[in-house]
């Protein structure tokens, strides 16, 4: 028999979402457990982080610069302005204070004030740029060791469990050891991240393999604006592993310059200061800059391009930003060397489709923060606050309503899937090969989208489905750290993602942000500017779309060329 | 300014041997062999990827974040532990799990010791008296003497190398754990007993100075010169009275300027001497329980000013 573990409110996923939620939802009283598939604050995009935005209420145009550029820079309108002003509250209110009772320490002065980033948008680091996101979910894993609350790491979640109307839990895989159990929940909060390895060159940390929104698929959950998927520019080319590294493009801490990206004959074409003075995150101009050179032959999309702050005091970058010793490292000069940079697949605007009030997604019982949900493109901010107001949502109810069982059925089909995995021989192909076809496939697909090449990339998935997938085999049959046997599952969660996010592709019939398709090159706010959702039931996909309101700050055209907009 | 990539001269192949042992099967470990080519500016990780998406699909080991950022990926590198996202490829390889470690599998070994441990040291800041919100008052020299230790990314290499871990039930914290308590007792917004701490949960007089911790750490922190020894300074002094001079020159720093001033404090104390100031720095540090007293248990002098500093932070 399956261990089957107790709880009022289960949280899947230790970012900064997940560990809000989890802090949140004890400080209401209910009994949280947590399950982590990588290490509790050490996995995830939130480590990322190099600096937060600083929401002031007090200066009116600084506040303008920031609904400006969250609204039009940073979600291409896609954002729940409701939402955003919610966020705006908590972020003015409760998230520094929240981290510095926990002893983050905020860059200030000789004097004593607060260090900011000097652009339209300010925004504070935690000792230095770069280095804030650790910072943060160290301080927030040490509180929840602090208070006792029961932490699985190591540890992925598998399937939702339902009980035919409502989500009540989950299947969990301990995968240091091979330990298969359920966590029976009254509510579950999904928290998985929006920044996943899903093509060759990605952001994502190592375990990222899109769970989240695979599950929902595979439950029958509502998932909106997948196909709005960044690419990020200015990052390392080699070594292969720093690919996760940026060289930032946005606003710096002491200097009013920016980086610069240089094309193949060493001409510059990308700064934000220049190009896009109101976006504190250029990364959806600088794709389209880039793409402009690669189709002109001075760049690919996996190098022949530079980025660098040569022509910035090396003292200043030394100084504020942590990445100075990438170059250090390389053994090259950030005052005088350039880097090449390749781009990679780097986080998604979309996910399950949640309501802005309590994060509850379209199954009664589950809810969504941060980077998995739909309401904002994200950041360590944003992904808290959405925590915050899930891990109390579901609290709250959860100490309000009885326990509804879980179908012991659909454990025993699930430990039969995740067991049938762990089956050796040489005579079939390795789940990590599976996933490498699989970041390949979306490598090649990349940025410029098309009809053609979009179902192009779903015939391929459907081919690894088909032909691959069954048929994989793993050296040994192990079940302690067994990486194959994580790769195999790694790989189905990848293809239902993939698969989604692909066809909700097919449906958008425009080109917004850092989506673009050749056949639809313009940006079309009479149309698109909606949630476009997709589910899968009983093995059928459904679409629709969901407007999106636009009370504080609508579009300025209701259309114009991909190309000459500027967000 | 020309995009110069340094020329290096890089091998064709990397050899490595690798680590093997599932301590549910094996009943010793064993080395495999593998060559996987070199690709450019390899680092340890990413010859260890190649061994897994061609050699040994299914061989444990740990990494997450690729960019220096979690600490999850240290092994040991011909006989010295690397962070492996971090550190060039080596055309010949060693690769094993590091020393004083659990293995799970492989490469792959358990960090809970750490973690219970840290727990024991109540790793956060303690505070007394109710927080007095954000931003609190702070000055950039007030947490400088810290600044390496935030740097730490409990890789746990130092602790793989420091003999006195070697030695069983030995009772000692290890370099990582003091790294952290020490960053704690430094911050003047701490509260907690970290003299109590370190001399009977941490047992820092156990540490013999031997360098090892800062040799392997991969973020170049000076551990033993800026964690331990103001560490074992704070223990030890612990027993003696506290210094009338240093609780003077507080309280006139605070009353002239709402804030610790660490060289007024040290120029009071001390005089001039280089070795002074670094000292007092630290005794200002130290200090700091009488500082936060006086600033608001009761109104002093120094309040208003601390409000005004705050407000003009405020609205910048
Ligand atoms: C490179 C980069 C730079 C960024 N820079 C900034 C910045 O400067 N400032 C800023 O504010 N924001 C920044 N962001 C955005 C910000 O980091 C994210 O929006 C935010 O941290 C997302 O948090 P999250 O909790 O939703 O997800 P994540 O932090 O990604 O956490 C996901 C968690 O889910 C776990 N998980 C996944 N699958 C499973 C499973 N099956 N079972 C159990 N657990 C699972 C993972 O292990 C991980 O712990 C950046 C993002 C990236 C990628
Ligand atoms: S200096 Fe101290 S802590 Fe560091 S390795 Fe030596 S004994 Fe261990
Ligand atoms: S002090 Fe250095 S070696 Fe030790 S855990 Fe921290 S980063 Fe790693
Ligand atoms: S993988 Fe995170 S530090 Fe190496």
């Amino acid at each position: 028999m399956v261990d089957v573990l107790e709880t009022d409110v289960l949280v899947i996923g230790g970012g900064a979402a997940g560990t809000n939620a989890v802090l949140k939802a004890a400080d209401r009283g209910a009994k949280v457990t947590m399950v982590v598939k990588g290490l509790l604050g050490k996995s995830g995009c939130s480590i990322f982080a190099a600096f937060t935005p600083y929401f002031q209420k007090t200066d009116e145009e600084i506040r303008r610069n920031r609904w400006r550029f969250m609204i039009r820079y940073y979600n291409h309108y896609l954002a729940d302005q409701e939402y955003c002003a919610r966020m705006e509250d908590y972020m003015c209110t409760e998230f520094y204070p929240d981290l510095e009772r926990l002893g983050v320490y905020w860059r200030r002065d000789a004097e004593g004030r607060l260090e900011m980033v000097q652009a339209r948008t300010r925004s504070l680091v935690a000792h230095k740029q770069g280095a804030t996101g650790p910072i943060l979910m160290d301080k927030r894993r040490r509180e929840i060791f602090r208070r006792g609350i029961p932490v699985y790491e190591e540890c992925a979640v598998t399937s939702l469990l339902t009980n035919g109307e409502r989500v009540v839990g989950a299947t969990v895989l301990d995968y240091r050891r091979g330990r298969f159990f359920v966590i029976h929940a009254k509510n579950t909060i999904l928290a998985t991240g929006h920044s996943d390895y899903l093509a060759t060159r990605a952001t994502g940390t190592r375990e990222q393999s899109a769970d989240g929104i695979a599950m929902a698929v595979r439950t029958g959950a509502e998932l909106a604006n997948l196909e709005i998927q960044w690419w990020h520019v200015s990052d390392v080319l080699e070594p292969k592993s720093w690919m996760r590294y940026h060289l930032y493009p946005n606003p710096l801490m002491g200097t009013l310059e920016t980086s610069r990206l240089y094309n193949s004959q060493g001409e510059m074409f990308y700064e934000q200061k220049t190009h896009s003075p109101g976006a504190a995150a250029p990364y959806t101009e600088q794709l389209r800059r880039l793409a402009l050179e690669v189709a002109a032959g001075r760049a690919r999309w996996d190098g022949g391009y530079h980025s660098g702050y040569d022509h910035i005091r090396a003292e200043t970058i030394n100084t504020y930003q942590h990445q100075a010793k990438v170059w250090s490292k390389l053994g090259l000069d950030v005052g005088k060397d350039r880097i090449e940079c390749g781009i990679t697949w780097h986080m998604r605007h979309g996910g399950l489709n949640v309501n802005a009030e309590r994060m509850e997604t379209s199954l009664p019982g589950l809810y969504a923060a941060g980077g998995v949900g739909c309401h904002y493109l994200g950041g360590f901010g944003p992904a808290s606050f959405d925590g915050k107001v899930a891990g109390e949502a579901a609290a709250d109810d959860a100490l309000a309503s009885g326990r509804k069982p879980f179908s012991q059925e659909a454990v025993a089909v699930e430990e039969k899937r995740v067991f049938g995995f762990l089956r050796a021989g040489s005579d079939g192909p390795r789940p990590i090969q599976a996933k490498l076809r699989i970041r390949q496939i979306m490598w090649d697909l990349g940025y410029v989208k098309n009809e053609r090449n979009m179902q192009a990339a779903l015939a391929a998935l459907q081919a690894v489905r088909e032909e691959t997938v069954p048929r994989l085999r793993l050296q040994s049959t192990t079940r302690n750290w067994n990486t194959g046997w994580m790769d195999a599952l790694d790989a189905c969660a990848m293809l239902d993602a993939c698969e989604a996010t692909v066809r909700s592709g097919l449906n958008r019939k425009e080109s917004r942000g850092p989506f673009y398709r050749e056949d639809y090159p313009y940006v079309d706010n009479e149309n698109w500017m909606c949630r476009n959702i997709v589910k899968r039931m009983n093995g059928e996909w459904q679409s629709r779309t969901q407007p999106i309101q636009a009370p504080y700050l609508p579009p300025e055209k209701s259309r114009e060329p991909f190309f000459e907009a500027d967000y | 300014m020309s995009p110069s990539l340094k020329q290096t001269t890089e091998p064709d192949k990397v050899r490595l041997r690798i680590y093997r042992f599932d301590p549910a099967i094996d009943r010793a470990p064993r080395y495999d062999s593998y060559e996987v080519p070199h690709t450019p500016r390899m680092r340890i990780m990413d010859a260890l990827d190649y061994v897994h998406e061609t050699l040994a699909v299914d061989f444990g080991y740990r990494w997450l974040c690729g960019s220096k950022k979690c600490g999850t990926c240290a092994v040991n590198v011909n006989g010295s532990p690397k962070l492996a996202c971090w550190e060039e490829a080596q055309p010949e390889m060693t690769i094993e799990p590091m020393d004083n470690m659990t293995v799970i599998r492989d490469l792959v070994t358990s960090r809970d010791p750490y973690e219970a441990f840290l727990a024991k040291l109540q790793p956060l800041v303690i505070r007394k008296r109710e927080y007095s919100g954000f931003p609190e008052p702070l000055t950039e020299a007030d947490v400088a003497s810290a600044v390496h230790l935030r740097d730490c990314i409990q890789c746990l290499a130092c602790q793989s190398v420091c003999p006195v871990l070697q030695q069983p039930d030995s009772g000692f914290a290890g370099p990582a754990l003091l790294v952290a308590l020490s960053e704690l007792s430094q911050d003047p917004r701490d509260e907690g007993d970290r003299a109590k701490m370190a001399a009977k949960e941490a047992q820092v007089f156990k540490c013999v100075s031997c360098y090892e911790c800062e040799r392997v750490c991969p973020v170049e922190i000076p551990i033993v010169g800026e964690a331990i020894e103001p560490l074992k300074r704070l223990a030890y002094r612990e027993k003696s009275t506290p210094g009338a001079r240093r609780a003077g020159a507080f309280l006139d720093s605070v009353k002239k300027l709402g804030y610790v001033n660490p060289s007024e404090v040290a120029l009071k104390t001390q005089g001039i001497t280089w070795n002074g100031l670094r000292l007092a720095f630290r005794m200002a540090l130290r200090g700091k329980i009488r500082l936060t007293d006086a600033l608001f248990k009761r109104p002093s002098p120094g309040a208003e000013t601390i409000k005004t500093t705050y407000d003009a932070g405020e609205s910048r």
